[in-house]
């Protein structure tokens, strides 16, 4: 499995290099709309599939992180500085976010995290003195590095890539590091969790913190991305996406935000052929695909790779103890 | 102290259909741990049917009951059997990823095969005003919180003093040991998806007169039964008309007397703090888990 | 030899029901001590009582002389104390390997070095000793939820030793596990006893 994940990871990233080089400036803001919602969905991954963490908030995490960007780089302040901003604001938010989940869980906190992304909207389209209401912000300004300019659609897609590289990277690194192990434990067996020592309160919150930020990031490079953004943008539906996106990608694989985001950028251009239709179908799609495979589409992958592969005999059957009283 | 009234008694109306709602959706969880993102359009859809059945020239009260027939057949039989079976074993977040799919494409069904602008829907009774108390009250409202106060009551009584309805509340309670006592529990389960698609369907007839049928209803319908059985308790039957009501009460109260751009705030505020202070909700159970 | 495990007049009850009622009894450095009785005489409650996951209605726990009433889980598990559950708890989407190192992780360094740090937060030749001591090697990669019933009944004992503890306490280790298996589990548990002379406290019925 490994090598031939390896072999597939890096066909795809020579893709994702190559890639631009053959597009025309529509497809290359398709995929540059890809680097920045694969981020978000790294984030949500880590909160939802890794940490099990039901959260509706990452859209709102997005349009936080657009905003900031937004306005402070328009009051003066160097990109750098206001992109960093913008992630570390949403860790802040994230973290506080977070409280909720040590009390209450699943729907319980689905609905905690949709209440607030509702509240975030509406902070950002009533708050005109800071935010411009529905008139939005525009006239985001892409960064400029030692002289090389991110203005051009191309350039400013090699921004987006390197950060997907650096934060995929550290992703990567934080899930095969003992944090991993812990958030795993966090999603499948508090209790037991707590019982080995491991600060159950400290990583939930860790989780919440670092998705946001995330979130954040995306919503950064979202905002110099389409230079202009509104409160509709960042609204209920844009974390149901990221939330389909983490699902329809395979939620806790790490490959799945790429997937899922990917689907999600390019389903609706190549069925533009269906014209008006192109929501009822996806939503078909989806409503098919979950009894079917619910794990994702690389989850399906890892199991047909494994299937295919390995011969191996049925596991040994479960065998459920007899269920005494305590 | 009239307009006072005048609010109390809208927002009683209102809070009514929104406790039919978020009646269904409760019993729905309890039953089947769905949580259905889909209830707010079940409630928009219902209209439709109503009206194309109008359209074929049927007068309204057939459509009206021609409308509860396809609710039935469709967002009880067909979703129970099409959408919910098959996502039981998977656990409750693929079923909420599907029921959020499943209110995009009755969403964007609507509007593509019918239409997108807001439908005018036949009202129950002529509207008049009735003066009580030096206030002026709509007939309309009357009449809601009528249809809504004898459905809520004639549902409590098949749930509390009927054979059926108390074979439904054990399944919802404990289907392991409703099974055991000889409950058909399948059935039960159907029952309670029946009775949703019912009461969603009523709901809609209340409610499409005021806001008129539009596909795009649903989004807040839809919210305000979810903060209803929250607010109220996920797991009362009461709680849920207790919730709905409070909502409706303070939706039409906070619209006059708060900031009216955080009018759709003052509610989610409310249910932060119940999640945070009492999770169970108000009149809810604690649900006991075990180490 | 001084006592481990202090447990005086520890009584718990749940709203009218009394679980425990006035328990008390030490246990001395590498003793082994069973807990015997029939199903509901809230011996699963004392031991919840003794590791904070439910905090008792009177009575006092110490450990190593130490008042541990109103700690937390995890603070407990700090002091060296460790043990398995009735019901099955591994983690069934982590392996076997990954199994042991979380249950010993926490207690190497600080969550900012566990993440800098080694992958396997330097645990991996003592997960790797252990799978061999508990004879899991074969399914040593498997994920934990594809194993036997008996054989996560041995890793989830084998887990509760990960963090070298004083004091584990078994809740029924042999519940369900059939006759092999339990004869492995017990030579297990006693050759881990001879070899690091840890205390424990085992239930049984």
């Amino acid at each position: 499995m490994n090598r031939a994940a390896t072999i597939s990871i890096a066909f795809a990233a020579a893709g994702a290099v190559i890639a631009p080089f053959m597009l025309k400036p529509f497809g290359i803001f398709l995929i540059s709309m890809w680097a920045v919602l694969t981020i978000a969905a790294i984030g949500l991954n880590l909160t939802l599939g890794y940490a099990g963490q039901v959260s509706m908030a990452q859209g709102a995490f997005v349009g936080i992180g657009a905003y900031t960007l937004a306005l402070l780089t328009q009051a003066g302040v160097p990109y750098p500085i206001a992109f960093a901003a913008s992630g570390i604001l949403c860790f802040i938010i994230g973290w506080g976010l977070g409280y909720p989940a040590l009390r209450v869980q699943h729907h319980y906190l689905a609905f905690v995290t949709l209440a607030f992304t509702t509240i975030v909207f509406l902070l950002l389209r009533n708050e005109e003195w800071l935010t411009g209401g529905i008139y939005g912000v525009n006239a985001i300004a892409r960064p400029v590095f030692f002289g090389w300019s991110t203005g051009k659609a191309m350039d400013y897609y090699f921004f987006c890539l390197g950060v997907l590289t650096v934060i995929a990277f550290a992703v990567w690194w934080m899930l095969r590091s003992p944090w991993g192990r812990a958030f795993v434990a966090l999603r499948e067996n508090p209790v037991r969790a707590l019982s080995l020592g491991l600060d159950t309160r400290r990583y939930t919150l860790m989780a919440f913190a670092i998705g946001s930020s995330l979130g954040g990031f995306a919503g950064a490079l979202f905002a110099s991305l389409v230079q202009f953004i509104e409160p509709a943008s960042f609204a209920l539906n844009r974390s149901f996406d990221l939330l389909l996106m983490v699902i329809v990608g395979g939620s806790g694989y790490f490959m799945g935000p790429f997937v899922g985001a990917l689907v999600a950028v390019l389903l609706p251009e190549w069925m533009r052929v269906t014209e008006g239709y192109y929501l009822i179908i996806y939503a078909a799609l989806i409503m098919v695909m979950m009894p079917l495979a619910p794990y994702g589409i690389v989850g399906l992958i890892e199991r047909g790779y494994k299937a295919l592969t390995v011969k191996r005999k049925p596991p040994a059957p479960m065998l459920t103890p007899e269920r005494t009283a305590p | 102290m009239a307009s006072f009234i005048q609010l109390l008694v809208s927002g009683l109306a209102t809070g009514a259909i929104y406790a039919l709602i978020a009646v269904g959706f409760t019993l729905l969880w309890q039953t089947s741990q769905t949580i259905n993102f889909a209830q707010g359009e079940f409630v928009m859809l219902p209209a439709f049917f109503i009206l194309i059945a109008m359209n074929y020239g049927a007068p309204f009260w057939l459509s009206c009951l021609i409308g509860i027939a396809v609710s039935i057949v469709v967002l009880g039989i067909a979703f129970k059997y099409i959408i919910v079976d098959p996502m039981l074993k998977h656990g409750v977040l693929p079923l909420v990823i599907s029921s959020i799919a499943l209110a995009l494409f009755l969403k964007e069904a609507v509007k593509d095969f019918y239409s997108s602008q807001a439908q005018p829907f036949p009202v129950l009774v002529e509207a008049s005003d009735v003066h009580i108390f030096g206030a002026v009250i709509s007939s309309q409202s009357l009449v809601v919180l009528a249809v809504a106060i004898a459905t809520v009551i004639g549902m409590t009584f098949l749930l509390n003093r009927t054979r059926l309805g108390r074979m439904m509340q054990a399944t919802a309670q404990n289907p392991t040991l409703a099974r055991i006592l000889g409950v058909p529990v399948r059935r039960m389960v159907l029952y309670t998806f029946l009775l949703n698609a019912v009461l969603c369907a009523i709901a809609s007839i209340l409610i499409s007169p005021i806001y008129l049928a539009k596909f795009t209803n649903g989004e807040t319908l839809g919210m305000a039964a979810f903060l209803a059985a929250i607010i109220g308790g996920f797991n009362q039957v009461r709680g849920a008309i207790l919730g709905g009501v409070i909502l409706g009460i303070l939706d039409n109260l906070s619209a006059a007397y708060l900031s009216s751009q955080y009018r759709a705030a003052f509610p989610l505020i409310i249910l932060i703090i119940v999640i945070l202070v009492r999770p169970q909700g108000l009149l809810g159970r604690v649900e006991e888990r075990t180490v | 030899m001084s006592a481990v495990l202090e447990v005086s007049n520890l009584r718990k009850s749940f709203g009218g029901i009394t679980a425990v009622d006035g328990v008390s009894f030490e246990v001395r450095d590498g003793e082994i001590l069973g807990i015997i009785g029939p199903n509901g005489s809230g011996k699963s409650t004392l031991f919840n009582c003794v590791l904070g996951q439910l905090q008792p209605t009177d009575g006092e726990v110490k450990v190593d002389g130490k008042v541990t009433n109103g700690m937390r889980p995890r603070d407990i598990n700090r002091l060296g104390v460790s043990r398995t559950f009735q019901l099955l708890q591994v983690f069934p989407q982590l392996s076997v390997r990954d199994n042991l190192i979380l249950a010993g992780q926490e207690h190497q360094g600080t969550m900012f070095t566990r993440l800098i740090g080694r992958s396997d937060a330097g645990l991996g030749p003592a997960a790797d000793q252990m799978i061999e001591f508990f004879r899991l090697s074969h399914i040593a990669t498997e994920m934990a939820g594809m194993l036997s019933y008996g054989q996560q009944k041995l890793l989830d004992a084998a887990m509760a030793f990960m963090a070298g503890p004083r004091l584990v306490l078994l809740d029924e280790p042999a519940g369900g596990v059939n006759l092999t298996m339990l004869a492995n589990l017990r030579e297990r548990l006693q050759a881990y006893h001879a070899e690091r002379k840890a205390t424990f406290v085992v239930i049984e019925h």
